[in-house]
Protein backbone atom coordinates (compact mmCIF):
# COMPACT_ATOMS: atom_id res chain seq x y z
CA UNK A 1 0.00 0.00 0.00
CA UNK A 2 1.09 3.53 -1.02
CA UNK A 3 0.86 6.58 1.02
CA UNK A 4 1.68 10.39 0.16
CA UNK A 5 1.97 12.43 3.23
CA UNK A 6 2.19 16.11 3.64
CA UNK A 7 3.87 18.07 6.74
CA UNK A 8 3.53 21.59 6.83
CA UNK A 9 2.76 22.28 10.19
CA UNK A 10 6.02 24.73 11.34
CA UNK A 11 8.98 25.63 9.38
CA UNK A 12 9.53 22.19 7.30
CA UNK A 13 6.94 21.80 4.45
CA UNK A 14 7.47 17.85 3.73
CA UNK A 15 5.94 15.34 1.28
CA UNK A 16 7.10 11.86 1.64
CA UNK A 17 5.81 8.25 0.21
CA UNK A 18 6.11 5.17 2.93
CA UNK A 19 5.40 1.87 1.15
CA UNK A 20 3.20 -0.54 3.65
CA UNK A 21 3.42 -4.23 4.11
CA UNK A 22 1.42 -5.82 6.77
CA UNK A 23 3.19 -3.91 9.80
CA UNK A 24 6.57 -3.17 7.92
CA UNK A 25 7.13 0.05 6.22
CA UNK A 26 9.46 1.13 4.20
CA UNK A 27 9.64 5.32 3.22
CA UNK A 28 10.69 5.42 -0.60
CA UNK A 29 11.25 9.57 -1.12
CA UNK A 30 10.92 12.00 1.77
CA UNK A 31 11.54 15.60 0.72
CA UNK A 32 11.90 18.64 2.72
CA UNK A 33 12.09 22.29 2.46
CA UNK A 34 12.63 24.66 5.44
CA UNK A 35 11.66 27.93 5.88
CA UNK A 36 14.34 29.85 7.81
CA UNK A 37 13.88 33.07 9.46
CA UNK A 38 16.50 36.01 9.44
CA UNK A 39 19.00 35.44 12.07
CA UNK A 40 17.79 36.50 15.87
CA UNK A 41 13.93 36.51 14.55
CA UNK A 42 11.56 33.53 14.83
CA UNK A 43 8.94 32.15 12.74
CA UNK A 44 6.65 34.71 10.99
CA UNK A 45 3.99 32.36 10.32
CA UNK A 46 2.43 34.40 7.02
CA UNK A 47 5.90 34.34 5.96
CA UNK A 48 6.33 30.50 6.17
CA UNK A 49 3.25 29.82 4.49
CA UNK A 50 4.17 32.03 1.74
CA UNK A 51 7.58 29.74 1.68
CA UNK A 52 5.44 26.79 2.00
CA UNK A 53 2.58 27.77 -1.08
CA UNK A 54 5.90 28.34 -3.03
CA UNK A 55 7.37 25.34 -2.79
CA UNK A 56 5.26 22.86 -2.60
CA UNK A 57 5.12 21.94 -6.24
CA UNK A 58 8.41 21.49 -6.34
CA UNK A 59 8.79 19.51 -3.43
CA UNK A 60 5.84 17.51 -4.12
CA UNK A 61 7.12 16.36 -7.80
CA UNK A 62 10.66 15.74 -6.42
CA UNK A 63 9.16 13.46 -3.88
CA UNK A 64 6.98 11.61 -6.74
CA UNK A 65 10.36 11.53 -8.88
CA UNK A 66 12.24 10.15 -6.22
CA UNK A 67 10.14 7.25 -5.14
CA UNK A 68 9.45 6.58 -9.15
CA UNK A 69 5.89 6.66 -8.22
CA UNK A 70 3.13 7.85 -9.88
CA UNK A 71 0.34 9.73 -8.18
CA UNK A 72 -2.24 7.71 -9.55
CA UNK A 73 -0.78 4.67 -7.89
CA UNK A 74 -1.19 6.58 -4.89
CA UNK A 75 -3.67 4.79 -2.30
CA UNK A 76 -3.89 7.30 0.28
CA UNK A 77 -2.77 11.04 0.75
CA UNK A 78 -2.90 11.80 4.34
CA UNK A 79 -1.80 15.36 5.73
CA UNK A 80 -0.23 17.30 9.54
CA UNK A 81 -4.10 18.33 10.40
CA UNK A 82 -2.46 19.66 13.81
CA UNK A 83 -1.35 20.95 16.35
CA UNK A 84 0.50 23.68 14.43
CA UNK A 85 0.07 27.25 12.92
CA UNK A 86 -2.67 27.90 11.02
CA UNK A 87 -1.52 29.47 7.68
CA UNK A 88 1.15 26.81 7.44
CA UNK A 89 -1.22 23.94 8.48
CA UNK A 90 -3.84 25.30 5.69
CA UNK A 91 -1.39 25.29 3.14
CA UNK A 92 -0.33 21.40 3.67
CA UNK A 93 -4.27 20.69 3.37
CA UNK A 94 -4.96 22.45 0.61
CA UNK A 95 -2.29 20.77 -1.22
CA UNK A 96 -3.64 17.20 -0.54
CA UNK A 97 -7.46 18.36 -0.94
CA UNK A 98 -6.33 19.34 -4.56
CA UNK A 99 -4.78 16.09 -4.67
CA UNK A 100 -7.29 13.72 -3.47
CA UNK A 101 -10.63 15.33 -5.26
CA UNK A 102 -8.57 15.43 -8.79
CA UNK A 103 -7.25 12.40 -8.91
CA UNK A 104 -10.09 10.35 -6.15
CA UNK A 105 -7.72 9.16 -3.51
CA UNK A 106 -9.32 8.91 -0.09
CA UNK A 107 -7.86 11.36 2.31
CA UNK A 108 -6.62 11.29 5.70
CA UNK A 109 -6.23 14.62 8.44
CA UNK A 110 -3.64 13.30 10.97
CA UNK A 111 -2.51 14.17 14.25
CA UNK A 112 1.41 15.74 13.73
CA UNK A 113 2.83 14.39 17.20
CA UNK A 114 1.12 10.88 17.03
CA UNK A 115 3.29 10.90 13.58
CA UNK A 116 6.50 11.72 15.62
CA UNK A 117 5.95 8.81 18.28
CA UNK A 118 4.71 5.97 15.55
CA UNK A 119 7.33 6.82 12.88
CA UNK A 120 9.95 6.59 15.60
CA UNK A 121 8.15 3.36 16.43
CA UNK A 122 8.41 2.14 12.85
CA UNK A 123 11.77 3.03 12.35
CA UNK A 124 13.35 1.33 15.87
CA UNK A 125 11.30 -1.45 16.37
CA UNK A 126 10.15 -0.15 20.00
CA UNK A 127 7.26 -2.18 21.28
CA UNK A 128 5.59 -1.00 24.24
CA UNK A 129 7.74 2.52 25.15
CA UNK A 130 7.43 5.11 27.47
CA UNK A 131 8.21 8.24 25.26
CA UNK A 132 9.29 11.77 25.69
CA UNK A 133 8.82 13.88 22.87
CA UNK A 134 10.95 16.33 22.53
CA UNK A 135 10.17 19.23 19.54
CA UNK A 136 9.72 22.93 19.26
CA UNK A 137 5.32 22.38 19.69
CA UNK A 138 5.86 19.35 22.40
CA UNK A 139 7.62 18.24 25.75
CA UNK A 140 5.84 15.53 26.42
CA UNK A 141 6.39 11.99 28.17
CA UNK A 142 3.57 9.53 27.06
CA UNK A 143 2.49 6.08 27.51
CA UNK A 144 -0.02 3.89 25.48
CA UNK A 145 -3.03 2.62 27.72
CA UNK A 146 -6.42 1.37 26.91
CA UNK A 147 -6.62 3.32 23.00
CA UNK A 148 -4.86 6.69 23.75
CA UNK A 149 -1.46 7.83 24.34
CA UNK A 150 -1.58 9.31 27.74
CA UNK A 151 0.61 12.12 29.02
CA UNK A 152 2.08 11.07 32.22
CA UNK A 153 4.39 14.27 31.82
CA UNK A 154 4.93 17.63 30.08
CA UNK A 155 6.03 21.09 30.07
CA UNK A 156 3.76 23.60 32.21
CA UNK A 157 4.60 26.66 30.39
CA UNK A 158 7.01 27.09 27.21
CA UNK A 159 8.79 23.64 25.33
CA UNK A 160 12.25 22.71 25.43
CA UNK A 161 12.46 23.77 22.15
CA UNK A 162 11.14 27.32 22.71
CA UNK A 163 13.31 27.54 25.04
CA UNK A 164 16.29 26.47 23.04
CA UNK A 165 15.31 28.91 20.17
CA UNK A 166 14.85 31.89 22.37
CA UNK A 167 17.24 31.99 24.09
CA UNK A 168 19.81 31.13 20.65
CA UNK A 169 17.70 33.92 18.84
CA UNK A 170 17.92 36.34 21.78
CA UNK A 171 21.63 35.43 21.26
CA UNK A 172 21.36 36.55 17.69
CA UNK A 173 21.67 33.09 16.11
CA UNK A 174 19.42 31.59 13.14
CA UNK A 175 16.28 29.42 14.26
CA UNK A 176 16.39 26.52 14.91
CA UNK A 177 18.59 27.24 17.69
CA UNK A 178 19.17 24.08 19.18
CA UNK A 179 22.69 22.54 16.74
CA UNK A 180 24.04 25.89 17.28
CA UNK A 181 23.66 25.53 21.31
CA UNK A 182 24.39 22.29 21.25
CA UNK A 183 28.05 23.15 19.35
CA UNK A 184 28.76 26.20 22.15
CA UNK A 185 27.88 23.77 25.44
CA UNK A 186 30.59 21.01 23.88
CA UNK A 187 33.13 23.90 24.35
CA UNK A 188 32.17 24.80 28.33
CA UNK A 189 32.29 22.77 31.88
CA UNK A 190 31.57 25.61 33.79
CA UNK A 191 28.13 25.30 35.58
CA UNK A 192 26.77 28.55 36.55
CA UNK A 193 23.40 27.81 38.67
CA UNK A 194 20.22 28.14 36.69
CA UNK A 195 16.39 27.26 38.62
CA UNK A 196 15.82 23.70 38.32
CA UNK A 197 11.72 23.01 38.17
CA UNK A 198 10.55 20.28 38.43
CA UNK A 199 6.93 19.57 39.60
CA UNK A 200 5.96 15.96 40.15
CA UNK A 201 6.84 14.34 36.15
CA UNK A 202 6.10 18.08 35.00
CA UNK A 203 8.82 21.13 33.99
CA UNK A 204 8.68 24.53 33.71
CA UNK A 205 11.29 26.14 31.57
CA UNK A 206 9.65 29.81 31.59
CA UNK A 207 11.94 30.78 34.90
CA UNK A 208 15.14 29.28 33.47
CA UNK A 209 14.60 30.81 29.99
CA UNK A 210 14.72 34.41 32.14
CA UNK A 211 17.38 33.37 34.52
CA UNK A 212 19.80 32.21 31.33
CA UNK A 213 19.30 35.65 29.63
CA UNK A 214 20.58 36.87 32.56
CA UNK A 215 23.89 35.03 32.42
CA UNK A 216 24.21 35.34 29.10
CA UNK A 217 26.76 38.40 29.46
CA UNK A 218 28.71 36.08 31.23
CA UNK A 219 29.67 34.02 28.36
CA UNK A 220 27.90 32.57 25.56
CA UNK A 221 29.80 29.04 25.73
CA UNK A 222 28.90 28.66 29.69
CA UNK A 223 25.26 30.04 29.07
CA UNK A 224 25.08 27.34 26.59
CA UNK A 225 26.53 24.74 29.14
CA UNK A 226 24.39 25.46 32.35
CA UNK A 227 20.99 25.88 30.00
CA UNK A 228 21.52 22.28 28.60
CA UNK A 229 22.73 20.87 31.95
CA UNK A 230 19.71 21.91 33.69
CA UNK A 231 16.96 21.70 31.07
CA UNK A 232 17.75 18.36 29.96
CA UNK A 233 18.67 17.09 33.76
CA UNK A 234 15.04 18.38 34.36
CA UNK A 235 13.66 16.49 31.68
CA UNK A 236 15.95 13.58 32.74
CA UNK A 237 14.50 13.64 36.09
CA UNK A 238 10.85 13.61 34.49
CA UNK A 239 11.46 11.19 32.74
CA UNK A 240 12.85 9.22 35.07
CA UNK A 241 10.04 9.27 37.44
CA UNK A 242 7.82 8.74 34.80
CA UNK A 243 9.67 5.41 34.17
CA UNK A 244 9.81 4.29 37.97
CA UNK A 245 6.09 4.77 38.15
CA UNK A 246 5.13 2.78 35.06
CA UNK A 247 7.86 0.20 35.10
CA UNK A 248 8.16 0.59 31.44
CA UNK A 249 10.73 -1.68 30.00
CA UNK A 250 11.77 0.37 26.67
CA UNK A 251 12.22 4.74 26.68
CA UNK A 252 11.87 6.24 23.14
CA UNK A 253 12.52 9.68 21.72
CA UNK A 254 11.44 11.47 19.26
CA UNK A 255 10.96 15.03 18.11
CA UNK A 256 13.37 17.62 16.92
CA UNK A 257 15.69 18.25 19.85
CA UNK A 258 15.88 13.56 20.32
CA UNK A 259 19.06 15.18 17.68
CA UNK A 260 20.76 16.39 20.78
CA UNK A 261 24.07 14.28 21.77
CA UNK A 262 24.04 15.30 24.98
CA UNK A 263 19.88 14.93 25.82
CA UNK A 264 20.32 11.09 24.32
CA UNK A 265 23.95 10.76 26.91
CA UNK A 266 21.33 11.68 29.66
CA UNK A 267 18.87 9.33 29.11
CA UNK A 268 20.75 6.09 28.12
CA UNK A 269 22.46 6.64 31.44
CA UNK A 270 19.12 6.69 32.88
CA UNK A 271 17.91 3.77 31.18
CA UNK A 272 21.08 1.51 31.95
CA UNK A 273 20.21 2.44 36.06
CA UNK A 274 15.99 0.92 35.08
CA UNK A 275 17.57 -1.70 33.11
CA UNK A 276 15.55 -0.34 30.43
CA UNK A 277 15.73 -0.68 26.24
CA UNK A 278 16.79 2.92 25.02
CA UNK A 279 15.37 3.88 21.50
CA UNK A 280 16.08 7.39 19.75
CA UNK A 281 14.82 8.33 16.17
CA UNK A 282 17.40 8.22 13.65
CA UNK A 283 18.38 11.96 12.93
CA UNK A 284 17.19 12.21 9.61
CA UNK A 285 13.43 11.65 11.13
CA UNK A 286 13.42 12.99 14.48
CA UNK A 287 12.24 16.35 13.43
CA UNK A 288 9.31 17.16 11.02
CA UNK A 289 9.20 15.20 8.09
CA UNK A 290 6.30 13.88 5.38
CA UNK A 291 6.91 10.41 6.43
CA UNK A 292 5.34 10.29 9.75
CA UNK A 293 2.26 11.84 8.26
CA UNK A 294 2.27 9.42 5.29
CA UNK A 295 2.15 6.56 7.89
CA UNK A 296 0.07 7.05 10.63
CA UNK A 297 -2.52 7.53 7.11
CA UNK A 298 -1.16 4.38 6.27
CA UNK A 299 -2.19 3.21 10.03
CA UNK A 300 -5.56 4.60 9.90
CA UNK A 301 -6.21 3.53 6.86
CA UNK A 302 -6.41 -0.51 8.09
CA UNK A 303 -9.23 0.14 10.72
CA UNK A 304 -11.34 3.18 8.92
CA UNK A 305 -12.16 4.63 5.30
CA UNK A 306 -10.47 8.14 4.56
CA UNK A 307 -13.02 11.51 5.28
CA UNK A 308 -15.35 13.17 3.51
CA UNK A 309 -13.68 16.46 1.81
CA UNK A 310 -16.09 18.88 4.19
CA UNK A 311 -14.33 17.23 6.97
CA UNK A 312 -10.63 17.80 5.88
CA UNK A 313 -9.89 20.65 8.14
CA UNK A 314 -6.98 21.78 10.60
CA UNK A 315 -7.07 22.07 14.00
CA UNK A 316 -4.27 24.35 15.58
CA UNK A 317 -4.79 23.29 18.90
CA UNK A 318 -5.47 19.30 18.69
CA UNK A 319 -3.58 17.50 21.87
CA UNK A 320 -2.23 14.21 20.99
CA UNK A 321 -3.98 12.61 24.15
CA UNK A 322 -7.52 13.27 22.17
CA UNK A 323 -7.03 11.37 19.64
CA UNK A 324 -8.41 7.55 19.51
CA UNK A 325 -5.89 4.89 18.39
CA UNK A 326 -7.81 1.71 16.41
CA UNK A 327 -4.91 0.70 15.25
CA UNK B 1 19.89 -4.38 53.90
CA UNK B 2 17.42 -5.05 51.00
CA UNK B 3 16.64 -3.24 48.00
CA UNK B 4 12.75 -2.54 47.53
CA UNK B 5 12.43 -0.37 45.44
CA UNK B 6 14.94 2.01 42.52
CA UNK B 7 12.98 4.97 42.63
CA UNK B 8 13.67 8.16 40.22
CA UNK B 9 14.91 9.75 43.04
CA UNK B 10 16.24 7.40 45.50
CA UNK B 11 16.82 3.79 46.52
CA UNK B 12 15.00 2.53 48.74
CA UNK B 13 16.20 -0.49 51.37
CA UNK B 14 14.53 -1.90 54.27
CA UNK B 15 17.05 -2.43 56.88
CA UNK B 16 16.94 -1.66 61.12
CA UNK B 17 17.87 1.22 62.83
CA UNK B 18 17.97 0.59 67.07
CA UNK B 19 16.33 -2.83 66.48
CA UNK B 20 13.19 -1.24 65.05
CA UNK B 21 12.00 -1.84 61.44
CA UNK B 22 13.30 0.72 59.46
CA UNK B 23 13.11 2.25 55.31
CA UNK B 24 16.52 3.81 54.44
CA UNK B 25 15.93 6.48 51.60
CA UNK B 26 19.25 7.24 49.78
CA UNK B 27 19.24 10.11 47.34
CA UNK B 28 22.02 8.99 45.42
CA UNK B 29 24.85 11.00 43.20
CA UNK B 30 23.29 10.95 39.43
CA UNK B 31 25.91 11.07 36.71
CA UNK B 32 24.28 12.58 34.80
CA UNK B 33 23.60 15.94 36.23
CA UNK B 34 26.69 18.00 37.26
CA UNK B 35 27.75 17.77 40.43
CA UNK B 36 27.00 21.19 41.86
CA UNK B 37 23.72 21.09 40.68
CA UNK B 38 23.19 17.35 42.28
CA UNK B 39 24.56 17.92 45.28
CA UNK B 40 22.44 21.13 45.73
CA UNK B 41 19.05 19.10 44.57
CA UNK B 42 19.83 15.93 46.74
CA UNK B 43 20.94 18.02 50.00
CA UNK B 44 17.96 20.71 49.52
CA UNK B 45 15.28 17.76 49.21
CA UNK B 46 16.94 15.33 51.66
CA UNK B 47 17.05 18.10 54.27
CA UNK B 48 13.39 19.85 53.08
CA UNK B 49 11.95 15.57 53.32
CA UNK B 50 12.64 15.75 57.08
CA UNK B 51 11.62 19.15 58.08
CA UNK B 52 8.09 18.51 56.09
CA UNK B 53 7.37 15.18 57.95
CA UNK B 54 8.52 16.98 60.93
CA UNK B 55 5.93 19.94 60.30
CA UNK B 56 2.83 17.77 59.28
CA UNK B 57 3.29 15.69 62.08
CA UNK B 58 2.30 18.26 64.17
CA UNK B 59 -1.09 18.94 62.19
CA UNK B 60 -2.24 14.75 62.38
CA UNK B 61 -0.82 13.92 58.87
CA UNK B 62 0.02 9.73 59.27
CA UNK B 63 3.61 9.80 57.86
CA UNK B 64 6.39 7.77 58.52
CA UNK B 65 8.42 8.86 61.34
CA UNK B 66 12.04 10.13 60.62
CA UNK B 67 14.50 8.40 62.99
CA UNK B 68 18.00 9.48 61.55
CA UNK B 69 19.20 11.99 58.82
CA UNK B 70 22.37 12.76 57.31
CA UNK B 71 22.42 15.29 55.06
CA UNK B 72 26.29 14.84 53.61
CA UNK B 73 25.40 11.21 52.36
CA UNK B 74 21.57 11.96 51.36
CA UNK B 75 20.60 9.34 54.08
CA UNK B 76 17.30 9.18 56.05
CA UNK B 77 16.01 6.64 57.95
CA UNK B 78 12.15 6.09 58.34
CA UNK B 79 9.68 3.96 59.97
CA UNK B 80 8.62 1.03 58.07
CA UNK B 81 4.91 0.71 56.82
CA UNK B 82 3.37 -2.41 55.99
CA UNK B 83 0.92 -1.87 53.97
CA UNK B 84 0.00 -2.04 49.72
CA UNK B 85 0.64 0.97 47.47
CA UNK B 86 -2.80 2.55 46.23
CA UNK B 87 -1.86 2.21 42.63
CA UNK B 88 -1.65 -1.36 42.92
CA UNK B 89 -5.06 -1.76 44.72
CA UNK B 90 -8.31 -2.89 42.61
CA UNK B 91 -9.33 0.15 40.65
CA UNK B 92 -12.96 0.38 43.14
CA UNK B 93 -10.85 0.45 46.03
CA UNK B 94 -8.66 3.11 44.56
CA UNK B 95 -11.65 5.03 43.66
CA UNK B 96 -13.42 4.79 47.56
CA UNK B 97 -9.84 5.44 48.80
CA UNK B 98 -9.64 9.17 46.32
CA UNK B 99 -11.85 10.31 49.25
CA UNK B 100 -9.20 9.86 51.99
CA UNK B 101 -6.33 10.81 49.65
CA UNK B 102 -8.60 13.86 49.17
CA UNK B 103 -8.78 14.73 53.07
CA UNK B 104 -5.12 13.96 53.31
CA UNK B 105 -4.11 16.69 50.79
CA UNK B 106 -7.20 19.12 51.99
CA UNK B 107 -5.28 19.11 55.25
CA UNK B 108 -1.89 19.52 54.00
CA UNK B 109 -3.26 22.69 51.69
CA UNK B 110 -5.48 23.67 54.92
CA UNK B 111 -2.09 24.30 56.61
CA UNK B 112 -0.07 25.96 53.83
CA UNK B 113 2.09 23.10 52.41
CA UNK B 114 1.54 21.64 48.88
CA UNK B 115 3.24 17.71 48.56
CA UNK B 116 4.73 18.62 45.07
CA UNK B 117 4.62 15.08 43.98
CA UNK B 118 0.81 13.42 44.21
CA UNK B 119 0.97 9.76 43.02
CA UNK B 120 -1.25 6.79 43.43
CA UNK B 121 2.46 5.26 44.61
CA UNK B 122 3.25 7.46 46.92
CA UNK B 123 0.39 6.53 49.47
CA UNK B 124 0.34 3.51 51.58
CA UNK B 125 -2.88 1.85 52.64
CA UNK B 126 -1.75 -0.03 55.85
CA UNK B 127 -3.52 -1.53 58.63
CA UNK B 128 -3.80 1.83 60.46
CA UNK B 129 -5.20 3.93 57.69
CA UNK B 130 -3.87 5.47 54.91
CA UNK B 131 -0.15 6.82 55.11
CA UNK B 132 1.16 10.03 52.28
CA UNK B 133 4.63 9.31 51.68
CA UNK B 134 7.43 11.78 49.87
CA UNK B 135 7.74 14.87 51.10
CA UNK B 136 11.13 15.55 48.92
CA UNK B 137 9.38 17.64 46.37
CA UNK B 138 7.01 19.68 49.22
CA UNK B 139 6.91 23.69 50.15
CA UNK B 140 5.66 25.88 52.13
CA UNK B 141 3.22 28.11 50.37
CA UNK B 142 0.01 30.18 50.80
CA UNK B 143 -0.41 30.46 46.99
CA UNK B 144 -3.81 28.93 45.07
CA UNK B 145 -1.71 28.46 41.93
CA UNK B 146 0.31 25.89 43.89
CA UNK B 147 -2.25 24.06 45.35
CA UNK B 148 -4.09 23.87 42.07
CA UNK B 149 -0.73 22.40 40.86
CA UNK B 150 -1.18 19.43 43.65
CA UNK B 151 -4.35 18.48 42.26
CA UNK B 152 -3.36 18.91 38.07
CA UNK B 153 -0.95 16.83 38.66
CA UNK B 154 -3.07 14.04 40.89
CA UNK B 155 -5.39 14.58 38.18
CA UNK B 156 -2.86 13.91 35.28
CA UNK B 157 -2.17 10.94 36.97
CA UNK B 158 -5.51 9.43 37.18
CA UNK B 159 -6.05 10.23 33.51
CA UNK B 160 -2.96 8.75 32.47
CA UNK B 161 -2.37 5.79 34.99
CA UNK B 162 -5.85 4.88 36.00
CA UNK B 163 -7.58 6.05 32.80
CA UNK B 164 -10.50 3.42 33.19
CA UNK B 165 -11.86 5.26 36.43
CA UNK B 166 -10.63 8.92 36.40
CA UNK B 167 -14.03 10.46 36.45
CA UNK B 168 -15.00 8.80 39.94
CA UNK B 169 -11.65 8.72 41.50
CA UNK B 170 -11.58 12.56 40.78
CA UNK B 171 -14.60 12.76 42.03
CA UNK B 172 -14.14 11.28 45.19
CA UNK B 173 -10.90 13.04 45.76
CA UNK B 174 -12.93 16.25 45.29
CA UNK B 175 -15.43 15.28 47.63
CA UNK B 176 -13.02 14.81 50.39
CA UNK B 177 -10.95 17.64 50.05
CA UNK B 178 -13.74 19.67 50.01
CA UNK B 179 -15.02 18.05 53.34
CA UNK B 180 -11.70 19.43 54.28
CA UNK B 181 -11.40 23.43 52.75
CA UNK B 182 -15.07 24.51 52.44
CA UNK B 183 -17.21 24.75 49.21
CA UNK B 184 -15.59 28.93 49.03
CA UNK B 185 -12.06 27.75 48.79
CA UNK B 186 -12.26 24.61 46.51
CA UNK B 187 -14.07 25.58 43.77
CA UNK B 188 -11.54 28.58 43.81
CA UNK B 189 -9.02 25.95 43.52
CA UNK B 190 -10.33 23.67 41.24
CA UNK B 191 -10.95 26.75 38.80
CA UNK B 192 -6.97 27.28 39.06
CA UNK B 193 -6.54 24.02 37.88
CA UNK B 194 -8.07 24.34 34.79
CA UNK B 195 -6.22 27.89 34.40
CA UNK B 196 -2.90 26.00 34.40
CA UNK B 197 -4.33 23.20 31.98
CA UNK B 198 -5.07 26.41 29.74
CA UNK B 199 -1.87 27.12 30.45
CA UNK B 200 -0.17 24.06 28.57
CA UNK B 201 0.60 23.12 24.87
CA UNK B 202 -2.67 23.06 22.50
CA UNK B 203 -4.89 22.97 25.63
CA UNK B 204 -8.74 22.50 25.02
CA UNK B 205 -10.24 23.24 28.21
CA UNK B 206 -14.01 24.16 28.47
Amino acid sequence: MLGLGIESTAHTFSCAIVEKKGKQGKILSDVRKIYRPPEGEGIHPREASRHHAEHSSEVLSECLRKSNVKIDDLDIISYAAGPGLGPCLRIGAVVARSLSSYYDIPIYPVNHALGHIELGKMLTGAKDPLVLLVSGGHTMILAFLSKKWRVFGETLDITVGQLLDQIGRHAGFASPCGPKIEELASKSIEYLPLPYVVKGNDVSFSGLLSATKRIIPKGIESACFSLQETAFSMMGEATERALAFTGKKELLVVGGVAANKRLSNILSSICARHHCKFFVAPKEYAGDCGSQISWIGLLESSKKPGVNLENTFVKQSWRLDTVEVLY
Amino acid sequence: MKLVKKGAEADIYVTTWNGQNSILKIRKKKDYRVNSLDIRIRTLRTIREAKMIYEVKSFGISTPIVYFVDEKKCEIYLQFIKGKLVRDLPMKQIVKICTDIGKIVGTLHKNGIMHGDLTTSNFILSQRGLVILDFGLSQKTDAIDDYAIDLRLFKEVLNSAHAQIVVGAWASFIQGYQSILGNTLTERIVNQVLVIEKRGRYANVV
